[in-house]
């Protein structure tokens, strides 16, 4: 009997070990990313980022001793990102979706997020119907959309450019330029500015050569140019620009993505100095301890900068923990919706004094946006440039607009 | 439309239109000659791109680049014709194992460039002689786009040379014709397909060290202006040198125009005159009937 007694302590002690590491739970989160070409740069540092955060979140602990952990595959398009998001949900059981670059990709997932109530954290995609006429209450999104850089710019020519009236824009030929212009403008009309439009054009998105578009523009001669575009395009057509001297003729504004990191590594020493621009993060500012210490792991980890994209794959990540922690496990989904309607979440973007909030009605990250113009600055290599003279525009400023969902309803529709 | 307005546009158009055919020229020449539609020739564009932006870390010398990046992209070509395509030449359904090939090569070379160079926007910056800009009047032209339309001239003037005067260009113009016939009469054609593949993917590669000061230095770029050069070789005949040139000319020039006029039809006008030469010349505007072709 003793060693009966003896044997069960000893496969006791053998099991319990097993049996608490089986009990922590690992959950799952099911990204999507662009990882190859044009915007795999997005992609890839979101993974990084997402690695950092998941770091983090996992040496902090979650309820119960379970860990979090992102599987990511290249969303390709709008039709395989679904066919993903499903496999995520239904084969891997993941409790999240995660991430996605293209706007047009998000729309598809958040319909599969909706129909699935699995909560979709949105990281990238900056399109405002997400959070406006396409909202479902299973979408929360952890970096800005167009509509919050877009009335920050609105602002910023009102207060800041003077002795301006006439107004061009050129953008992608999709949601995302098409959008980012309409915002512009409504914001200027509520501020009451007053301007005249003197040209739009819409190369394709990728267009190689705006060779064409600039002489254009030149004889067009607005006093501000408005630039909807992103990434590598963003490179070119500022290098093709800057010989016809277009830089010194009008005034150039780029808010949503000019002053993506991407950008300014891209182009080095042939950025101009002085153009309005602004991202969605910026390695620079606002210098607090938190930004300091989110750029240089990522240094540390990737060997280069982050793009803005990196922010929002970190914040998410962060969101999800949080939400975890507040309601104690992953599975009550409609708990989690609660936890992280209203949720502050303080973000490497945030300036001392501020942190970061997630809109009940709308589930969007509030942040105050800073515009900035390009300043001479080699701490960030390969960059030659940085942003600097930053205004900073009050998030509650900025969203909810509920008068601008309703009018990108009439627009857009549902 | 005053007369200053013309020249800028026109000189844009232009600009646009010489890179368009150094890019298309490749494309169709491989087509003419090698019988290949070759969906991964912007493949080529973009490695000799990467193939200029390595030696210039080395040597930071923009001529350098341009040499290795055309010379590179077109020893990749051959190698590429001489162990894989020549294995489907002549098959039944060699359409279909082209189209296979030739886009498996796209994802192929565009992945192989992401592992060696990173997803990072590189940079090609251009040589010190030809930052600025020229003023003609009181229209203001980039150095480097005028340079861009010289060079476009000189491969014209090069390629009217080596198609019509030498013997080695009279070769190759009868492979276009007749391979088997030329290959009875002694030529070797496997030889002369592997060298007109270089020769086309070297011109990929100079059109990509060429264009990279202009633009953006990343994976995927090559894959997006196919389409375009696509449209340039329908428009002047598919296999057609000379068709490449007029075709990427009138592409630059409406497109040009296009958006000085009605931007918001710009990129559509170019389909426009693609469906309007579909309409009226179906085998491109400076193609004859295929005669006796293989």
């Amino acid at each position: 009997m003793k060693h009966k007694i003896i044997s069960l302590f000893i496969i006791a002690a053998i099991l319990i070990p097993f049996a608490a590491v089986q009990a922590a739970e690992t959950i799952k989160i099911g990204a999507l990313y662009t990882m190859t070409g044009r915007g795999g740069q997005y992609g890839k540092d979101s993974e990084v980022a997402i690695k950092i955060a998941l770091d983090e979140v996992n040496a902090k602990g979650l309820p119960g001793g379970a860990k979090l952990d992102v599987i990511i595959t290249d969303d390709k398009n709008p039709q395989y990102a679904v066919s993903v998001a499903k496999r995520y949900i239904t084969d891997e059981k993941c409790k999240f979706l995660f991430g996605i670059i293209s706007t047009a990709i998000g729309l598809a997932v958040t319909e599969v997020s909706k129909e699935h109530k699995v909560i979709f954290v949105g990281t990238d995609h900056a399109g405002t119907d997400l959070t406006a006429n396409k909202f479902q209450k299973y979408y929360f999104r952890s970096a800005n959309n167009t509509f919050q850089s877009m009335m920050a710019g609105a602002y910023y020519l009102k207060d800041e450019v003077k002795n301006w009236k006439k107004i061009a824009y050129i953008g992608p030929d999709y949601a995302y330029g098409r959008d980012q212009w309409m915002e512009l403008k409504w914001g200027l009309d509520k501020l009451g500015v007053k301007y005249e439009v003197v040209g739009e054009y819409w190369p394709k998105l990728y267009e190689p050569d705006y060779t064409s578009y600039i002489t254009a523009i030149m004889k067009a001669a607005p006093d501000v140019l408005v630039n909807g575009m992103w990434g590598g395009d963003t490179v070119a057509f500022i290098k093709q620009a800057k010989p016809y001297g277009l830089f010194g003729k009008m005034k150039y504004f780029h808010v949503d993505a000019g002053g993506n990191y991407e950008a300014l590594a891209g182009l080095g020493a042939d950025m101009p100095a002085g153009i309005i621009m602004s991202a969605r993060h910026h390695n620079n500012w606002p210098e607090t301890p938190a930004n300091k210490t989110y750029v240089d792991k990522f240094y540390k980890a990737a060997g280069r900068y982050p793009s803005y994209a990196a922010e929002g794959a970190y914040v998410g990540v962060h969101m999800i923990a949080e939400a975890i922690r507040k309601v104690g496990n992953a599975n009550d989904t409609e708990a989690l919706v609660k936890a992280l309607e209203g949720m502050k979440i303080q973000c490497p973007e945030d300036p001392q004094g501020f942190t970061s909030y997630i809109d009940p009605k709308t589930h969007q990250i509030v942040q105050v946006q800073a515009i900035g113009t390009t300043v001479k600055n080699d701490k960030f290599p390969p960059a030659k440039y940085m942003l600097g003279n930053f205004k900073v525009y009050p998030a509650d400023k900025l969203w909810p607009s509920f008068e601008y969902i309703d009018y990108m309803t009439k627009v857009k529709g549902k | 439309m005053d007369i200053n307005t013309f020249i800028a546009q026109f000189l844009s158009g232009l600009s646009t239109a010489m890179l368009l055919f150094l890019i298309s020229s490749g494309l169709t020449l491989i087509f003419g000659v090698v019988n290949v539609l070759n969906f991964a020739h912007g493949s080529f564009y973009l490695l000799g791109t990467y193939f200029a932006y390595q030696l210039m870390q080395l040597f930071d010398n923009f001529w350098v680049g341009l040499l290795v990046g055309a010379v590179g992209a077109g020893i990749v070509g051959m190698i590429i014709e001489f162990l894989f395509l020549r294995r489907i030449y002549g098959r039944a359904q060699e359409g279909a194992f082209q189209l296979l090939m030739t886009f498996a090569f796209i994802l192929i070379l565009d992945d192989v460039v992401k592992f060696i160079w990173g997803t990072e926007y590189k940079t090609i910056p251009k040589p010190a002689s030809l930052v600025g800009s020229l003023n003609i009047g009181s229209v203001t032209v980039p150095t480097y786009n005028i340079f861009i339309i010289i060079v476009g001239l000189l491969v014209v003037l090069f390629a009217w040379y080596f198609l019509t005067k030498t013997d080695t260009g009279k070769t190759v113009r009868a492979s276009s014709l007749d391979r088997i016939m030329l290959g009875l009469l002694g030529t070797n054609v496997p030889m002369i397909m592997t060298l007109v593949f270089g020769v086309a993917t070297a011109m990929g590669g100079l059109a990509g060290v060429l264009a990279a000061p202009l633009r953006t230095v990343t994976p995927g770029a090559g894959v997006e202006f196919i389409i375009d050069s696509m449209i340039v070789v329908v428009i002047g005949g598919f296999g057609n040198f000379w068709g490449a040139l007029l075709g990427a000319l009138i592409i630059g020039e409406v497109l040009s125009f296009g958006i000085l006029w009605m931007p918001e039809l710009a990129t559509v006008l170019t389909f426009i005159v693609m469906i309007i030469v579909l309409i009226v010349k179906p085998e491109g505007l400076l193609a004859k009937r295929a005669v006796g072709r293989k």
